[in-house]
């Protein structure tokens, strides 16, 4: 399916839904569009189900956004703030007793959490936003087919829910970035050595942490340059949100909505491979919001 | 001063100032914010010696250095005020050598290490760094002893952790937000400056205040600027050579009515006069009666002699060949060029203290013997944060230059090297881009082709990393981050630096 079909599907599938053609259960997967990324999240998530099916009363959540680089929220090279914020406060909404917003960034964490303008928009909004502590790194089985065992993030060993929460970025290796690469940050050890074997080792990843939820924020999108970023001529407001607890089909739609087939990325037709999730966006129920002046 | 029991004042002054210090030297660090907030490099802008070795080495008055002015003045009206009530080191070594014997005593070696210091200064080579007290006092600080309180904090809180005790966990975190670091701090050279502090330290128990009494440039130059005031102690005929406050001065200054106080010793620090049982002891302020004040007896021979001494070490140190001298030395951004950079840096420690990343690390041999425990970029143990600032804003001595973040955008300390045979694309035909991945200039100065290496599995089309000598800044991001961790593929040297001057690069 090329773009321009793709875009054809997505303007009729509405028409779809109110035929009844997909009449049974909910979507699979909401794509939001316009409007402040608060009401983009709040909407899309609302459409998904609510999050009351995602987390439940006295969860303890692990919200994980990609606060990776010493970059400004202008510069999309980090989750869009406003986005993780929103995502914490529908959580707590829920009910959860804690949510914890943490990433092993790439680069200083003092200046990453401080500068992406994570840390201060999640506190605001009721999570802990912690800094990663060596100490609480575990080595444990992931019984993938690259890797077999690595040190993982304790908290994400233990929280109840995790909930992804990334941008849609370029990447020069992975060609994009989105939830399965997002989860290299709840991980430790020489994980620079798993670009070598990307598609499965991510893979490995997606398989062993299995978030309940991906919101995969697109509100601003970093078009070349990434995953780094740093020049602002590369950033389009895009002003979507995509959400899903399919991680494969979430990064399929990224990809798709970046233009590229979702089998070009290399880590989601690995995922599909292995039944994962589902990359053909055209056996999902996808649902489309609009949210004007939201 | 008669009458008035200021001595008693003394050790609450001494431990505000210590305080103080110990405030400003934690505050030397990222606090959420791209400028410093506190002036954290306050002590040693205050530094006398500093300014006067500056000025002979550079000969050019070091403005950052004015406010050292203060304490001449000072001095010049209170005598050695400064060691007895202000300095750090000297505070701590007061407090030490109560747990020593009072065997009090002075020596000119003082005076001698401060002429051949000024001596050396004055041909351009500023070893002055090495023994003034408060480089020496920070830089012991930031490498050794700041180091193992870490490395002891997170083995006691760590090991609670593990064994299931987390009751103290909240105490945890206050301690490594105002007083831990959040990373190991780790050094090149940590054993030996904690040695030597560790030496300068236990030798109060073995006279008092030995190295402030013995050692000190700084004390020796202000006790030479004492014997310009006006301040005087005096002994009444109360006096009855009980020999008390001699034998409790803690730097061998005070003497009966029979002896003579030695000005340019003393550290004010009134212990005489509290201690006299006839009350017989006073300081107070007089231009007359100069001739009881004992002059420090160096004798003309001897002080010639140690200055031409600093002077003949002058040259022998530029002189010394040092093989890696310029081949793998990266000063951090806004060092002013070698020669400018060595006769204005004192080795305190400060850039290495703030650096975020643990990369600024003290030179071995990097920058010859003349620049041991200056500054250097180690790639392999941290890198230079982008947008970071702070070694600049710190530095005392204007030996690393204040950048805006513009300028440092624009600042190269180095150039980024691919090690084709290591190269895991290139030598292996597998994907990699870590280095591309985590360069972090706005259009990027590591590249990729897309090339076909043969491999024995046959050929592949792989990414390639290529450098771009044009966009590079050797912030060394690359070589920290590249996964072959034993000998990066991707090395940053500092050729093509700015601070080099004029150069060219292959078109």
């Amino acid at each position: 399916m090329k773009r321009r079909d793709f875009l054809k599907f997505l303007m009729f599938s509405p028409v779809i839904l109110r035929t009844g053609a997909w009449a049974e259960g909910q979507p699979e997967l909401v794509v939001a569009s316009g409007g402040g990324p608060e009401g983009l999240v709040r909407r899309a998530v609302e459409a998904l189900g609510g999050m009351g099916k995602f987390v439940k009363r006295g969860d303890r959540v692990l919200v994980k956004p990609n606060m990776a680089w010493d970059r400004g929220p202008q510069y999309a090279a980090n989750t869009n703030p406003r986005v993780v914020a929103e995502v914490v406060r529908l959580c707590l909404e829920a009910g959860a007793r804690e949510v914890l917003v943490l990433d092993n960034s790439c680069e200083d964490q003092r200046r990453v959490y401080k500068r992406s303008g994570i840390a201060e928009a999640a506190q605001a909004a009721g999570a802990k936003v912690p800094f990663v502590d060596p100490r609480r790194f575990r080595k444990v089985r992931i019984g993938g087919k690259v890797l077999k065992e690595w040190e993982v993030y304790r908290e994400a060993l233990e929280v109840d829910r995790i909930v992804n929460v990334p941008v849609l970025k370029h990447h020069s290796l992975a060609r994009l970035t989105m939830g399965m690469k997002n989860l290299m940050g709840l991980i430790g050890g020489r994980r620079a050595q798993l670009h070598w074997q990307l598609g499965e080792a991510l893979a490995d990843l997606a398989a062993f942490f299995r978030p309940q939820l991906v919101v995969l924020d697109a509100t601003k999108v970093l078009t070349k340059g990434g995953p780094q970023g740093g020049n602002l001529k590369f950033v389009k407001a895009m002003g979507m949100v995509v959400v899903g607890s399919d991680q494969v089909a979430v990064d399929a739609m990224g990809a798709r909505l970046f233009g590229l087939e979702p089998e070009e990325i290399s880590y989601v037709a690995a995922a599909h491979r292995r039944g994962l999730g589902e990359m053909d966006l055209r056996k999902l129920r996808i649902k489309r919001v609009r949210c004007e002046g939201a | 001063m008669k009458g008035l029991n200021w001595p008693r004042l003394r050790p609450w002054v001494q431990a505000g100032f210590l305080a103080l210090f110990f405030f400003l030297f934690l505050e030397t660090t990222y606090r959420g914010r791209d400028e410093i907030l506190y002036p954290v490099n306050l002590f040693l802008r205050f530094d006398p010696l500093i300014l006067l070795s500056a000025l002979l080495s550079t000969r050019e008055i070091p403005w950052a250095m004015l406010p050292a002015l203060a304490v001449v003045v000072l001095t010049l009206i209170l005598g050695r005020a400064f060691c007895g009530w202000v300095c750090p080191l000297g505070t701590i070594n007061h407090f030490l050598s109560r747990f020593g014997p009072s065997r009090p005593a002075s020596s000119r070696w003082k005076y001698w290490i401060l002429f051949g210091l000024l001596g050396s200064s004055l041909l351009g080579v500023q070893l002055v760094g090495f023994l003034d007290p408060l480089s020496l006092l920070i830089r012991s600080l930031t490498l050794a002893v700041e180091p193992v309180w870490n490395l002891a904090g997170h083995a006691i809180f760590g090991g609670l952790y593990e064994h299931g005790v987390e009751v103290f966990e909240p105490l945890y975190a206050f301690l490594k937000e105002y007083v831990l670091s959040l990373r190991q701090p780790l050094y090149h050279q940590a054993l030996l400056v904690g040695l030597i502090f560790a030496a300068v330290l236990l030798l109060n128990l073995f006279r008092p205040r030995f190295w402030c009494t013995h050692l000190c440039p700084l004390g020796a130059l202000l006790g030479l600027i004492t014997l310009l005031s006006p301040l005087r102690r005096w002994v009444s005929s109360e006096c009855n050579l009980c020999g008390l406050c001699e034998a409790r001065c803690p730097s061998g200054a005070a003497s009966s009515k029979e002896g003579r106080w030695e000005a340019s010793e003393c550290l004010l620090c009134g212990r005489c006069q509290t201690l006299c049982p006839k009350g017989a002891v006073s300081f107070g302020f007089s231009l007359r009666g100069r001739e009881v004040v004992e002059g420090v007896d160096l004798g003309r021979r001897k002080i010639i002699a140690s200055i031409g001494a600093g002077m003949l070490l002058a040259p022998l140190f530029k002189v010394n060949a040092s093989p890696s001298r310029g081949n793998t030395l990266i000063r951090p951004p806004g060092s002013l060029p070698e020669e400018e950079f060595l006769k204005r840096c004192v080795r305190c420690g400060e850039c290495m203290k703030v650096c975020l990343t643990g990369g600024i690390q003290p030179a071995v041999f990097e920058a010859g013997i003349e620049g041991v425990w200056t500054p250097r970029l180690d790639f392999d143990l941290g890198y230079c944060q982008y947008a970071c600032t702070l070694c600049g804003q710190v530095c005392p001595t204007g030996a690393i230059r204040e950048l805006t973040p513009e300028e440092k955008a624009r600042t190269r300390i180095g150039l980024a090297h691919i090690d084709r045979s290591r190269c895991i694309p290139w030598s292996q035909g597998v994907d990699c881009i870590v280095c591309e991945e985590h360069c972090p200039t706005p259009e990027k100065a590591i590249k990729f082709i897309s090339g076909e290496v043969l491999t024995l599995k046959g050929r592949r089309r792989v990414k390639l990393p290529v450098v771009d000598y044009g966009l590079c800044i050797g912030c060394g991001i690359c070589q920290y981050k590249c996964p072959l961790e034993d000998r990066p593929a991707i090395v940053v040297t500092p050729f093509g630096a700015s601070r080099g001057g004029g150069f060219l690069l292959p078109a």
